[in-house]
């Protein structure tokens, strides 16, 4: 053991690593729970990454093959549906978790000064699991998907200028058709996975870089917190939250197992009920509320702008709220409480 | 003293789940028949705009992977026993420390 220890050290030099890891302390206060979403996101990763290679064997991205070759995987290959479920459901955790975890940094103001790289990457990282979810969900090709993606496709069109351009490089066309799957399947399996590898690699780096943040108020008191080690105290507990984490996420792909929609026919008019993924009702149900012209307006392309500053403003929070102890500071996190509650509402009534 | 008293009730908790587990999957296992070959595939002539469902899999599948289910749920109970000793010792390792560094009263950290 001795021997290939020092084989893999001699060859890997990872010894700078494992001091890093045993010196690193994670410090112990209210807000510590939060820390384990990070690690818990990263398991979910690991498993799309491994679940989305074994359905990428036997899924084929063409129009007359998609939605039959998704339903052979759930009906032909041995525990094809359970590797679908996983898959779906890893997703839709991750994206929750995500978004817990941006939403915990943001009302503990852990974007602050130097933090503000690791905020602006880790929106990225939110970015880039919604194009995940965006681009997944037309892969069975199914009635549903093929309606809701032409939704979403749309909504760019509103944009003055790039908006008709940005749409037909979305949908590879005027429309949504075999191509768009064919490039969607591509933006999911290979361009997706590498812009998020990277900019997880430059999230990760900076979170290591700054070290663990803490509450506003004990870095303003200068109160020395109770800390962990990292290695093994933190690290062992993180692998019982993966072990929960990892029941609950077979309990409910066995039980809750996803279903596929008969195969989309595009000359077909839109189902009833479309519907998209839970983390995009809110824009959805926005954009049923606005009118068709607001004071001779587009409508359509007041709301998408409206929401298009809205994540600017989220992008950009650690630079608008730079002064997060003062009257400034709590106006803006009276503003993140409203837009948040506003979020969860419009996506409840869209589920109704 | 005490750590003998919560090894051995983590034991027999361990024992009990091994026990009833094993029992449950009996029990489920009997009650299979011998499957009368459920259709793979699932029905073709579903009504149009309906949902072809995720589970038209064989009634033995279905069996194996809610036991397998159990199983994996034991052994995160068992894995998670195993973890929480190992917390318990590596945070008194490290009050330890602390202790011996004169870094303050020896606080068990609360999470």
């Amino acid at each position: 053991m001795k021997a290939l220890r020092a084989w893999i050290e001699d060859r890997l030099g990872l010894g700078p690593v494992a001091a890093f890891l045993a010196k690193k302390e994670v410090p112990c206060h209210k807000h510590t729970v939060l820390y384990y979403t990070g690690s818990s996101i990263l398991l979910f990763l690991g498993i799309q990454i491994v679940t989305g290679v074994l359905l990428a064997l036997y899924y084929q991205p063409t129009l007359a093959e998609a939605n039959a070759s998704v339903v052979r995987i759930m009906t032909e290959m041995p525990l094809g549906w359970l590797v679908r479920s996983v898959h779906s459901w890893s997703a839709t955790f991750m994206i929750a978790l995500v978004f817990v975890h941006l939403l915990g940094i943001a009302f503990t103001k852990a974007y602050r000064k130097p933090r503000e790289a690791t905020w602006l990457t880790g929106v990225l990282l939110l970015g880039s699991s919604l194009a995940f979810g965006f681009t997944g969900y037309l892969l069975p090709w199914d009635e549903l998907s093929l309606a809701a993606t032409k939704v979403g496709t749309n909504m760019p069109k509103a944009l003055p200028v790039i908006g008709t351009w940005l749409t037909r490089v979305m949908r590879a066309g005027d429309d949504v058709t075999g191509d768009t799957l064919t490039r969607f399947f591509i933006v999911h399996v290979s361009v997706l996975p590498l812009a998020l590898l990277a900019i997880l690699g430059v999230h990760v780096f900076l979170v290591q870089r700054h070290g663990m943040s803490v509450p506003l108020e004990a870095e303003r008191d200068k109160i020395k917190l109770p800390w962990l080690p990292f290695w093994p105290n933190f690290l062992l507990r993180e692998a019982g939250v993966w072990l929960v984490l990892l029941g609950v996420l077979l309990t409910v792909a066995v039980f809750l197992a996803p279903g596929i929609g008969p195969q989309a026919d595009l000359m077909a008019p839109a189902p009833e009920g479309i519907k998209p993924e839970w983390y995009f009702l809110f824009m959805f149900q926005t954009l049923k509320l606005f009118p068709a012209r607001i004071l001779g307006l587009n409508g359509e392309m007041i709301a998408v702008m409206i929401m298009m500053a809205g994540m600017a403003a989220v992008l950009l929070l650690p630079f608008i709220d730079n002064r997060p102890l003062e009257r400034k500071g709590k106006v803006i996190t009276g503003l993140a409480w409203a837009g948040l509650a506003y979020a969860v509402g419009m996506s409840i009534w869209g589920l109704m | 003293m005490g750590a003998d008293v919560s090894r051995r009730r983590a034991l027999a908790a361990t024992g009990l789940l091994l026990l009833g587990s094993l029992l449950a999957s009996g029990l489920l296992e009997a009650r299979v028949q011998d499957p009368a070959q459920t259709s793979l595939k699932p029905a073709a002539d579903a009504p149009p705009g309906q949902d072809k469902p995720a589970a038209a899999r064989p009634a033995k599948e279905r069996m194996a992977v809610s036991v397998i289910l159990a199983w994996v749920w034991l052994s995160i109970a068992v894995l998670l026993v195993f973890l929480r000793m190992r917390v318990r010792e590596a945070d008194r390792v490290h009050r330890m420390g602390l202790q011996r560094a004169g870094e303050g009263p020896p606080r068990g950290p609360r999470h």
